[in-house]
């Protein structure tokens, strides 16, 4: 009886204990549910991207390629991205299908030699262009693919946030965790703080310009990644942004990779 | 010489003249391609005397329309090069000459154009479509255009291209001034084919490929002029190139685990002499940020495996990308072939200068090894060979 009523109590501890987490867990995923349903509904786009790298001694660079963006709800979204300049990586493109389990699929194409190639998306860390971006900060960040818990409420420069952390469940991430600011009024990423594989925080994301499309979803116009290690950032400019331009699964193929120019 | 150079030039200058006559039909003009400059610098006079030095310089600009829907494309890509030391390396050849029109369930390609099949890096054996420019560079990878009528079909099933190839090209071989060449003269002007048509035969082929989550695999068969010729002798030091009638079924396959890429071609030809096989299979893997930095290192294993040789060479390469602004890196790798002792070195270093040039610096070593084993080496005749070659590069537009 005695020892029953040990078991007992440990059991309902622990549930204690559980229900607790869990309750954090929980609202960590209800606000990145909520974040990821602010950014969703925009079917398909086009954007041309510029990249600025500004070096330590403030040396600027610019990079300027065009994305088209699939969304797939039942999976994850598709992307395909083409470069324009520098000159010499013209008409190199990236096929990505984001899969909210398991790996995503990525093919390059290099025109030299009108080759695809399939790349193992594993290699998706490291800097993209020269760039502080990874190709893993510019690909999609599907729910599904982190853990989450609530952390707190704070201010950032202004805006009421809730902060919370997502553990990235691929193996091959190429942060151990991100601390993620998510504004309370309508649910937006205003920043993160990334931690490398040493679990050092290595870069912060900061997102501006949020400008809400066709009523229902929201794009920042700008994204800049600072790298404190090195002190080099990148800022991401997206323009002419278009929505449900007529894109299908068929603009997403290795044939039309092998078309872009 | 001089008149064929500019036989060369007037005839990109038609074709140019016409496509912006017809370019009202595109909305959307390109403009781009590249210069090149290249010097190789061996480090003794050749085998067979040739100089220890020769320059070359190449065109090859672009221009590409796109219809106001994009289901219609042209391009049109000449390429121009000559050489100081070897008449055998100058070269007018269309890259691309070539329509695209993208229909709701297929997609048609019309015209001269470059097409790889493949998945491996060091050696390409299932990739037949185009004529090898083997002057261009050692490792073989730059094409001559083929005229074709390629239909493509993308379903549920894969990707299933289907070829006519129009004519055929001769492949290109270094000249008697020329460096890295063969122990014998090999007499281009008269070529020998196994088909009654000679140059003129259609050829055709078709390769299937799919997509399965983490594997890639290609099915393929040519039916054709070999692109690989026989010598048939003429004299001692003179040999004539004879094309074969082939046919050669090819498999590709490419499975990701993880970070690693593993990789697999093979291919059985039948039409020259016994029937063969052969195949490479490796693996490529990337380290990303090695030692806490910003530097990826990528390795690349592949072993190779003909029936007609006794011969296995192994290939190992790195590629170290330093991931800056200039996207620098350096490319190095051996083969080795254990059978003949004979190793092959090479290391390539490359960086973006500005926005629009690119630097490039290539070293290639040959060591023979071992000179009392009898077997047939293969890489005997370039013992003398060893070359540092400077490239830069300026890419056209704007």
């Amino acid at each position: 009886m005695k020892k029953l009523n040990k078991t007992f109590l440990f059991t309902l501890f622990f549930l204690f204990l559980n229900l607790a987490s869990t309750d954090e867990f929980d609202q960590g995923l209800e606000i990145a549910l909520k974040a990821d349903n602010s950014f969703s509904g925009y079917g398909d786009s086009k954007t041309n991207l510029k990249m600025l790298l500004k070096d330590r001694k403030g040396l600027i660079t610019e990079r300027v390629m065009e994305m088209i963006l699939l969304e797939v709800p039942e999976d994850g979204d598709k992307s395909l991205i083409v470069f324009d300049s520098p000159r010499d990586v013209r008409g190199v493109a990236v096929l990505s299908h984001a899969h909210k389990t398991g790996s995503d699929e990525q093919w390059l194409y290099l025109p030299a030699l009108k080759r695809v190639k399939r790349v193992a998306s594993k290699n998706r860390t490291g800097p993209f262009l020269g760039s502080e971006f990874s190709l893993e900060d510019l690909s999609f960040q599907e729910v599904e693919k982190y853990s989450y818990e609530y952390l707190r409420d704070e201010d950032l420069e202004g805006q009421e946030c809730h902060v919370i952390k997502r553990i990235p469940l691929d193996p091959y991430s190429g942060y151990t965790q991100q601390i993620v600011w998510i504004s309370k009024s309508n649910s937006l990423i205003h920043q993160i703080h990334h931690f490398d594989r040493k679990s050092f925080h290595v870069k912060t994301q900061t997102f501006s310009g949020y400008k809400k499309y066709l009523n229902k979803f929201w794009r920042p116009d700008e994204i800049h990644m600072i790298n404190h290690q090195t002190n080099k950032t990148t800022t991401l400019f997206f323009q002419d942004m278009t929505f449900n331009t007529g894109l299908s699964d068929k603009d997403f193929t290795q044939n039309s990779l092998k078309r872009s120019k | 010489m001089v008149s064929g150079f500019y036989r060369d030039i007037t005839k990109v200058f038609l074709v140019i003249s016409l496509i912006f006559i017809s370019s009202s039909l595109f909305s959307k003009v390109e403009k781009y391609g590249e210069v090149s400059f290249e010097n190789r610098a061996f480090l003794e006079k050749g085998l067979f005397g040739q100089d220890k030095n020769h320059s070359s310089f190449t065109l090859s600009p672009e221009f590409y329309f796109e219809s106001e829907d994009q289901k219609t494309s042209f391009t049109f890509k000449p390429k121009i090069r000559r050489d100081s030391l070897d008449d055998e390396r100058n070269l007018f050849d269309i890259q691309d000459l070539s329509l695209i029109k993208v229909k709701n369930s297929y997609e048609i390609r019309i015209g001269i154009r470059r097409d790889f099949w493949g998945v491996t890096e060091t050696v390409h054996r299932v990739d037949i479509i185009n004529q090898t420019d083997q002057v261009e560079s050692f490792d073989g990878e730059d094409k001559l255009g083929q005229p074709m009528i390629n239909l493509s079909l993308e379903r549920d099933w894969g990707v299933l291209d289907i070829y006519a190839l129009l004519g055929f090209r001769e492949r290109t071989f270094a000249g008697e001034k020329g460096r890295l060449r063969a122990p014998f003269l090999i007499d281009t002007d008269s070529a020998m084919y196994e088909s009654g048509a000679e140059n003129l035969r259609t050829d055709f082929a078709f390769r299937w490929s799919q997509s399965y989550r983490d594997l890639e695999l290609a099915l393929s068969h040519f039916s054709g002029t070999s692109r690989e010729p026989e010598f048939i002798n003429k004299s001692i030091s003179l040999k004539i190139p004879y094309y074969g009638i082939i046919e050669q079924t090819g498999l590709e396959a490419l499975y990701i685990v993880g970070g690693l890429a593993l990789k697999l071609e093979a291919i059985s030809r039948s039409g020259q002499g016994d029937r063969f096989s052969a195949a490479t299979a490796g693996f490529e893997y990337t380290q990303v940020g090695i030692l806490s930095s910003r530097l990826d290192l990528g390795w690349i294993m592949e072993f190779n495996y003909d029936d007609r040789y006794e011969e296995s060479p192994l290939a190992l390469g790195t590629r170290l990308t330093f991931n800056d602004m200039y996207d620098s890196q350096i490319l190095s790798g051996l083969m080795r072939n254990e059978e003949t002792g004979e190793t092959n070195v090479f290391v390539e270093a490359s960086r973006r200068v500005r926005n629009c040039c690119r630097l490039s610096f290539e070293s290639i070593y040959f060591n023979g090894g071992d000179n009392s084993n009898s077997i047939q080496k293969m890489f005997e005749y370039l013992k003398q060979d060893d070359f540092v070659r400077f490239e830069f590069i300026y890419y056209l537009g704007n």
